[in-house]
């Protein structure tokens, strides 16, 4: 239960209790202590009359209709404000987050992206290739058929405009050039151009695919 | 005929539905809500500027705020308690700005207010008025808006913007110091404040 208010506290209360606008049980504790207290009941009737006076009618009649033509006329002068329907300002509102959620989103896109890069990074190999890329192909490595005899590989070598130049060396796998490029390295161009030449024919078993066919001409 | 100061449910409705049209861009509603408040808010604001112009500055002040910001006026307070509010900052800034100027004798202007006969206790009214002179202008204020715009507690820290026990300090003060200055008010009296 509430201690029953003090003098202090209803003193502090009497204007409002003057003017009407105290209410509920804060007005009956406060009418129940200026009951018992004649100090207050007395300042209670000082500030009624001060209530009284401040509303007594005026001695003069303000006149609104000139204040509001001017009023309407700087209101006229100046640009109409951007008017907004409840509901839009409502939906506008639901979607803008305050203060916090806007440095949260922050925080979350920073993180989000350090985090991406991280993963990244991690994800590359964590060796680094030493070896130099393969030289461009000078010989191209053809195998014929085992049971061909050394006579009708000179014959297929010799339509196709080849010579050889590596042996097969027990592995079946010979090395051919052009044949009209003499000393100089063959091409690339030329190579592959040896290379359909030889697939025509049917006694050719194999032929090593020139891995340097993706890059550009140099 | 003395004015409500009690503003009910039924007032705070249709000036809630008023600033709701005046968001709308609606000129009849602003007028009448114009002049729903200009008698009290000019007798206020003249009994504390004690010049007329100042006054209808700072009502037109204040409706240019309530034309272009009732769209974002959500009725968590009173009307009058928002548009009080505006008028209690822009009558601050007039009165310091008018506290610089040289003193001028505007006080009525004749082409905008015409004279009554004075009522019973114009006398002591007239005291009072030089009595709230003495104060403090934040103490005049609270005086003004708890006795003659008859406002609560609450409403009246929403519109000085300020806690509540410092309206109760306010007008603790401006109560004592009244009593100095009016014997009317002191007359009857053989108790003190605490």
């Amino acid at each position: 239960m509430r201690a029953p208010l003090g003098h202090e506290e209803s003193w502090l209360q009497l204007p409002w209790l003057a003017n009407g606008r105290l209410s509920g049980e804060l007005r009956a504790e406060v009418e129940a202590h200026v009951h018992g207290c004649s100090d207050c009941a007395l300042e209670l009737e000082a500030q009624r009359t001060l209530c009284r006076t401040l509303q007594s009618p005026d001695t003069v009649t303000y006149a609104p209709a000139p204040s509001l033509r001017k009023l309407l006329q700087r209101l006229d002068a100046e640009p109409a404000p951007r008017r907004e329907t409840l509901r839009r300002r409502e939906v506008r509102r639901a979607w803008r987050p305050p203060g916090l959620a806007w440095a949260a989103t922050f925080v979350l896109t920073v993180g989000l992206g350090l985090l991406v890069a991280g993963t990244y990074h991690w994800s590359q190999p964590l060796y680094v290739t030493a070896t130099r890329p393969a030289a461009a192909p000078t010989v191209l490595h053809v195998a014929f058929e085992r049971s061909l005899p050394v006579g009708e590989v000179g014959e297929v070598l010799q339509r196709a405009g080849a010579r050889v130049v590596e042996g097969e060396g027990g592995s079946d796998v010979f090395g051919v050039v052009p044949a009209d490029t003499g000393a100089a390295p063959a091409g690339r161009a030329q190579l592959r151009a040896l290379a359909a030449r030889l697939r025509r024919d049917p006694r050719v078993r194999w032929i090593e695919p020139l891995a340097s066919d993706a890059q550009p001409e140099p | 005929m003395t004015e409500a100061t009690y503003r009910g449910t039924a007032t705070v409705a249709r000036e809630m539905e008023l600033i709701r049209r005046v968001a709308a861009g609606d000129r009849r509603a602003f007028e009448e809500l114009y002049h729903l408040y200009h008698r009290r808010m000019a007798r206020f604001l003249t009994r504390l500027t004690h010049r007329y112009d100042v006054a209808e500055e700072v009502i037109n002040d204040t409706f240019w705020v309530v034309w272009r910001k009732a769209g974002d006026f959500r009725g968590e307070s009173a009307p009058s308690t928002w548009i009080l509010g505006i008028a209690y900052r822009k009558a601050r800034s007039a009165f310091r700005a008018n506290a610089r100027r040289p003193e001028e004798n505007l006080e009525v202007l004749p082409d905008v207010l015409t004279h009554e006969t004075p009522a019973t206790g114009a006398e002591l009214r007239d005291w009072l008025g030089q009595a709230l002179d003495a104060l403090p202008v934040e103490q005049r204020m609270a005086v003004q808006l708890c006795y003659e715009l008859g406002h609560s507690c609450e409403e009246i820290a929403a519109i000085m913007n300020c806690p509540v026990n410092t309206v109760k300090t306010r007008l603790f003060h401006a109560r004592a110091k009244l009593q100095r200055l009016l014997p009317q008010l002191a007359e009857p009296r053989t108790g003190t404040a605490p």
